[in-house]
């Protein structure tokens, strides 16, 4: 077929389309249903009784606000990724809280290990077990991202499919944490942080299978 | 040469004709995808080694700005938009090609098969494998021409046909056999 023919035929067919919304607009849809299921994933093992005093350490509130930055914008990265043309370093801001996230807690876990040794550390590891919590919170978030992330350009299947699963894990570890009482960081760093970069690596080979590039018709 | 006003006003006319074709105007459409067609094959003709087949490439960025036309925000610039969309399918075709590259061997580089004529005729064989493939049964042949014809993946042509990669994979195998079982009575 000429090219000019195709044009012909596409300018045939050029029914309208509902346009998609602006990332950021999308992404405050999805907080408005995301942040409800982590609150209620929160909500099943009700707040830690000393809630009121780990929001008034910094260290608390730096590694919170952190994993909601990094969730926020990792679902907002998400997004982007279907829209052509969104540059590349807009799509890694969520590495920002995730950096300063990492930081904190790996410190907390490095002067864990001073003062309990190996042994203390791996005594706090096994108490408790959150990736099940985590994962479960999760899954609705991801399902509803995945949904909207059809709705584009399938161009980057991996990335998208990896912003997502971040997004999600990260806000739901954040709300956990306002209800497991474990303050240990060696816990934070690996049934937190280990799961949300699991769930990360898994959205990133998911996506290739459920945000399949976007075919020519 | 277009000065960078002139570039200016040429971009933000492509925004409001895409715009206007978001919204049904087929005309509009028309006259952006006319203009926009020599710059395709400009950006394209950069990123692709091969002239011959460039054209296919054209088509393919025009045909996924097509069903990813709704993703366009005319609040923003519209070139980097057709850029990402011309690189992403460059690179699609460029690693398309270079899996067919390490199944395929140039022809030039061997000279003749056979001594005669009519065996290095393409054309002489091809009634007769027509005629065979069209003599299989439905699923067989839809399988080979999605499969084998068309070049397709599994996944692709598992979603065109509606059968699972693994029914395609058997339907392909028993294809090619009946077909080499078809052709080698038709020679005897």
């Amino acid at each position: 077929m000429k090219t000019e023919a195709l044009i012909e035929t596409l300018a045939k067919d050029a029914a309208p389309v509902r346009r998609l919304e602006p990332p950021s607009r999308r992404t405050g849809w999805w907080l408005l249903l995301a942040l409800p299921v982590v609150a209620a994933g929160a909500a099943v093992d009700g707040l830690r009784p000393d809630l009121a005093q780990c929001l008034a350490e910094a260290r608390f509130v730096l590694e919170q606000g952190a994993a909601l930055l990094t969730g926020i914008l990792a679902a907002w990265g998400a997004l982007a990724s279907t829209v052509p043309g969104t540059p590349a370093w807009r799509l890694a801001l969520p590495l920002v809280p995730a950096t300063v996230w990492l930081a904190s807690v790996g410190e907390g876990c490095w002067r864990e290990w001073l003062s309990w040794g190996a042994g203390g550390l791996a005594d706090k590891l096994w108490t408790p077990v959150c990736l099940p919590e985590v994962v479960a919170t999760s899954v609705v978030p991801i399902a509803v991202m995945v949904a909207m992330a059809r709705r584009g350009a399938g161009f980057h299947p991996a990335r998208t499919g990896a912003l997502a699963a971040l997004a999600a894990a990260s806000l739901a570890s954040a709300g956990l944490s306002l209800s497991h009482g474990n303050d240990a960081a060696i816990t934070a760093l690996v049934w937190h942080l280990g799961t949300v970069g699991l769930l990360t690596g898994l959205g990133a080979v998911a996506g290739r299978r459920w945000l399949r590039p976007a075919k020519s018709p | 040469m277009l000065s960078a006003m002139d570039r200016r006003e040429q971009a933000a006319r492509w925004a409001e004709w895409m715009a206007a074709a978001q919204d049904g105007d087929a005309a509009a459409y028309g006259r952006l995808l006319s203009e926009l067609l020599p710059v395709v094959r400009r950006m394209v003709g950069r990123r692709w080694p091969r002239a011959e087949d460039s054209e296919d490439v054209v088509q393919d960025v025009l045909l996924t700005l097509h069903s990813v036309r709704h993703t366009y925000d005319p609040h923003r610039p519209f070139l980097p938009w057709l850029t990402a969309i011309v690189a992403h399918r460059v690179a699609d075709a460029l690693r398309r090609h270079g899996r067919q590259g390490g199944r395929e061997r140039a022809l030039d580089d061997v000279p003749e098969t056979f001594l005669s004529v009519e065996a290095n005729t393409e054309s002489a064989d091809a009634p007769a494998l027509r005629a065979a493939v069209a003599s299989l049964p439905e699923g067989q042949r839809r399988a080979v021409e999605l499969v084998k014809l068309k070049e397709m993946s599994l996944a692709e042509a598992s979603a065109a046909s509606g059968m699972t990669p693994g029914a395609l994979k058997v339907a392909v195998h028993r294809a090619l056999k009946s077909l080499k079982a078809i052709l080698a009575r038709d020679d005897t």
